[in-house]
């Protein structure tokens, strides 16, 4: 009987037309291939791309160098160093925010702050373990490098790229903060 | 509860689980020694109980409330639980106070990962405050160039006030106001001036005290941990450095019961900031304009063995000299005078700072007799010229503590000396030898004298000597202690009288049935002797045909080739400039890790050695206690350990004996020389001889050492040359 089954289905071409079937009906269902780079998908605001760091609004840097990033990235991608940094210093914009802040020894700042991102793996677990959000991974995707070395993020490309993208990165985090 | 019968026994029982400890405890201790982890902030072990934090409560059965585990004796038949939910409710509660107040700042406070708080309130905090009210804030003080402040981070655990009562030994930091105004500080604003200051910083259990040389350096999750050895005093304090990517971070304390107990003077604590001050990286030779340039190592071998085996063909072995750092390590000791004997030559020694070597091999090694804990069950100390409290200030906490549990201390020192413990008499004078004399009368004029044939000396001699009130004082109370012990340190060791000094010191000790206790300077003055590093006898005290020159004649009649060694000679040397000077006529090799003015202007051969932290070694603290470390970072650029220096040095003047391979090997030939058992040198007897004369009597006793000028590398530690200079600059900004 199943013989016989088999038989019909291979001579009327029985599984040929079945797999055209799927075929027909995606020919006429709306494409989801996006037309890129003129296109692109649309990303949540919880999208991890490229890392930033970002400032206060009057111009300080966040960023306290309390290593905790540098502590839980898996990758051990991040490198940072701290020292002391005089309040009167013209690193030291405006108005100190008060952390790290002490009149006897000045702020506590990064001196250095690099990102390997050959060794990062976009989790974001820096993002998460920061405490005054200064470290975050922005939207962007698209980088390349043509040089070796120039992997290596450092203190001021990511805090270049928290100034140009602060707007996006406060509107994301601000959506984002309701479920933190 | 049969055993309880025998009171020295009470049966408790700690979270159901029985146990059989002595009486007098307190519950933490036991809980301690048991592994039960109790939660304390105030309660530390080697200070007293003040029980004001209220972490450590827990439930005892039949107390109405939970009692604190810190200030509660165990009591036959008592049962505790540590973790029954009253206990756990009460901790958590306390928890929630102490938190009220404290800034939670902990991602830019040093303390970060290793505070007791956090660590803490990761198991009894809450997760959202309850306190609506603005929080408390509060000044930091100022206590120096050491430890920084941040007082708003204060729990009020009061330990750093306890601990300067108590260990530090003047009362400079204590609670003003009461409750939510309570401030600790300095009562007058000033920098803290206990030479023991540093350890705050590990006491407090929060961020409140940190150290302000590490200051936002590292994180402690980061830092790589090193057993080693303090380098500066004879205690041998055993410290962990601690390094991150291969650089010294930061020193703190390891315990040992036996030497430095939890702390450490600030010295051991702030020395490594001087260590790359000023070094030398690579080796060097003076060419024939007279510059020093930069060469390779082989190359600078070679000249120190052409120009060395040149001397010695003309002017025969003893025509050269190793002039040692006294906290050279013991390898090097070793290998030092192995090279210099190898080559012919008798004139080695490290004793830097003595003027008077009429004692000659006799005078033996510089050791106490007593254990460092011995020391504080003593009940009379005699200090014979010594600034103990800052040459050896771990060992003068012994005798600090000595003190508290009553024992009498006597002093002969000048003026200007002060200690934080009590002294029953002190003589102040600038002249040692008559006191020492004075004492040494007084008791042969009791009958003591016995037959050490002293009378001629003391009485029938031709100088006076005058026994004052103050020597009977002191020989009563040597003579009444019960266990009395005769403390001789730096001031002795240096003066010009030292041989008589020393002999009447072992009369004195001997007439009044006290130990003798020496100690001198560096951290390996003990080992420099065993290692043979002196002109008398090689190691193991095997005597040499024919003696050589000590320091103060080399100095003074510098030796035609001369090897510098971990000597920083225009400073640590006796002598005046000009003196130090001619030791630059010779061939001059300087085996060091910082460059310093002689060797800048007179060394022909520059080899840099490897410096503090960087090499393996071993040192004998006073007690004759063998301390081996290794190194807990590379050497700096080309500079090289000693003992591989030396070992080079040796096999390439093609001498026997220099095939060593580790620091290890050396340290076992040594030890086998020396009959080291349980790396415990035993004191050795000395054969004693009454001295003939006094010497110089009117000669004026040397000034002390500045605590932060003892050695190289202290001296070129910034942070303690400030704190030196807050204390001393009398003016100090508020
Ligand atoms: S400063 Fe630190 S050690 Fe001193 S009382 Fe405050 S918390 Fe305790
Ligand atoms: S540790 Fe017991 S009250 Fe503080």
């Amino acid at each position: 009987m199943d013989k016989l089954i088999r038989l019909i289905k291979i001579w009327t071409l029985w599984e040929l037309f079945q797999g055209l079937g799927v075929t027909g009906r995606n020919l006429f269902k709306k494409k989801f291939t996006l037309n890129y780079p003129e296109e692109k998908a649309p990303q949540s605001p919880r999208f991890r791309g490229l890392h930033a760091l970002r400032r206060y609004e009057n111009g300080e840097e966040r960023c306290i160098g309390c290593k905790l990033c540098e502590a839980i990235c898996p990758a051990m991608a991040i490198t940072i160093e701290v020292a002391p940094r005089d309040e009167d210093s013209p690193e030291s914009k405006g108005e100190v925010n008060g952390a790290g802040k002490s009149h006897n020894y000045g702020n506590r700042r990064t001196t250095k702050y690099d990102i390997d991102l050959f060794k990062c793996i976009f989790c974001g677990y820096c993002e998460e373990a920061c405490p005054v959000e200064a470290i975050v991974e922005t939207r962007i995707y698209e980088y390349h490098f043509e040089k070796r070395g120039e992997n290596i993020m450092s203190k001021e490309d990511l805090l270049k790229i928290g100034d140009s993208e602060e707007s996006q990165l406060a509107t994301d985090l601000e959506v984002d903060g309701r479920f933190r | 509860m049969e055993s309880s019968a025998e009171q020295n026994i009470v049966n408790i029982e700690i979270n159901d689980i029985s146990l059989q400890v002595e009486p007098g405890q307190m519950l933490i201790e036991v809980a301690d020694a048991n592994g039960v982890a109790i939660p304390r902030f105030c309660y530390h072990k080697k200070l007293s109980t003040s029980a004001n934090c209220r972490m450590c409560l827990v439930e005892v059965e039949k107390a109405p409330k939970m009692l604190p585990a810190c200030a509660t004796q165990v009591m036959n038949g008592m049962k505790v639980w540590t973790k029954s939910p009253k206990a756990i409710a009460a901790q958590k509660s306390v928890m929630e106070f102490l938190l009220i107040n404290h800034p939670l700042d902990c991602p830019v406070c040093d303390q970060g990962g290793e505070c007791d708080l956090q660590d803490i309130a990761m198991g009894y905090g809450g997760d959202q405050t309850r306190y609506q009210e603005r929080r408390r804030i509060v000044k930091d003080k100022d206590y120096g160039a050491l430890v920084s402040t941040e007082m708003s981070r204060c729990i009020h655990c009061t330990r750093c006030v306890r601990f300067g009562e108590e260990v530090g030994g003047i009362a400079e930091i204590g609670g003003t106001g009461r409750g939510d105004h309570m401030e600790i500080g300095t009562y007058v604003q000033k920098s803290l001036s206990s030479e023991l200051s540093g350890n705050i910083i590990d006491l407090c259990p929060v961020g409140a005290l940190l150290s302000k040389p590490f200051l936002y350096s590292a994180r402690a999750w980061e830092l790589q941990s090193y057993l080693s050895i303090a380098p500066h005093d004879a205690v041998g304090s055993n410290i962990k450095i601690q390094t991150r990517n291969g650089k010294i971070m930061r020193v703190v304390p390891a315990d040992n019961e036996e030497v430095n107990e939890s702390w450490i003077s600030d010295r051991d604590r702030f020395s490594y900031l001087g260590a790359n001050e000023s070094r030398v990286t690579s080796p060097m030779v003076r060419n024939s304009s007279g510059n020093l340039v930069e060469t390779n190592w082989q190359a600078a071998l070679d000249t120190v063995i052409k120009s060395f085996t040149e001397i010695i063909a003309t002017d025969g072995g003893s025509a050269v000299g190793a002039i040692a750092s006294p906290s050279s390590s013991v390898e090097e000791f070793y290998l030092l005078q192995k090279f210099m004997r190898g080559l012919g030559s008798n004139n080695i020694d490290f004793r830097l700072q003595q003027q008077d070597f009429s004692a000659g091999a006799e005078q033996s090694a510089p050791k106490l007799e007593l254990s460092l804990q011995e020391i504080e069950t003593q009940n009379s100390i005699f200090i014979i010229g010594s600034d103990i409290q800052r040459e050896q200030p771990l060992l003068s906490h012994r005798v600090r503590k000595a003190t508290l549990a009553g024992a009498v201390v006597s002093t002969i020192n000048p003026k200007t000396i002060e200690f934080n413990f009590a002294i029953s008499t002190s003589v102040k004078t600038d002249k040692l030898t008559p006191a020492l004399a004075g004492v040494a009368k007084e008791l042969l004029s009791r009958g003591l004298g016995g037959d050490l044939n002293l009378e001629q000396l003391l009485t029938d001699g031709a100088v006076n000597i005058a026994v004052e009130a103050e020597h009977k004082e002191i020989a009563d109370s040597l003579v009444n202690g019960e266990n009395s012990m005769v403390l001789l340190g730096a001031l002795a060791y240096r003066d010009q009288n030292q041989s008589r000094i020393y002999s009447l010191a072992t009369a004195i000790s001997k007439m009044s049935n006290s130990s003798l206790n020496i100690v001198t300077e560096g951290a390996n003055a003990l080992g420099g002797v065993l290692a043979g590093a002196v002109p008398y006898h090689s190691a193991g005290k095997v005597e040499v045909s024919e003696c050589g020159v000590d320091v103060a004649e080399m100095i003074s009649n510098p030796p035609k080739g001369v090897v510098l060694f971990g000597v920083e000679a225009d400073k640590d040397l006796a002598g005046d400039d000009s003196a130090i000077d001619s030791l630059g006529s010779g061939f001059v090799v300087a085996i060091t890790p910082f460059m310093d003015r002689l060797t800048y202007e007179h060394a022909d051969v520059v080899l840099p050695l490897a410096g503090f932290g960087e090499s393996s070694g071993t040192f004998v603290n006073a007690e004759g206690r063998w301390q081996s470390f290794s190194g807990a970072v590379k050497p700096l650029g080309e500079a090289r350990p000693g003992w591989k220096i030396l070992r080079v040095l040796g096999s390439s003047a093609e001498l026997q004996g220099f095939e060593l391979d580790s620091s290890e090997q050396v340290l076992n030939e040594v030890k086998a020389l020396c009959d080291v058992t349980a790396d415990k040198s035993e004191p050795e007897i000395s054969n004693w001889s009454a001295p003939t004369d006094l010497g110089n009597i009117e000669a004026e006793m040397v000034k002390p050492i500045p605590l932060y000028e003892v050695d190289a590398v202290v001296r070129r530690s910034a942070p303690l040359q400030e704190q030196a200079k807050k204390l001393t600059g009398g003016v100090d900004d508020v």
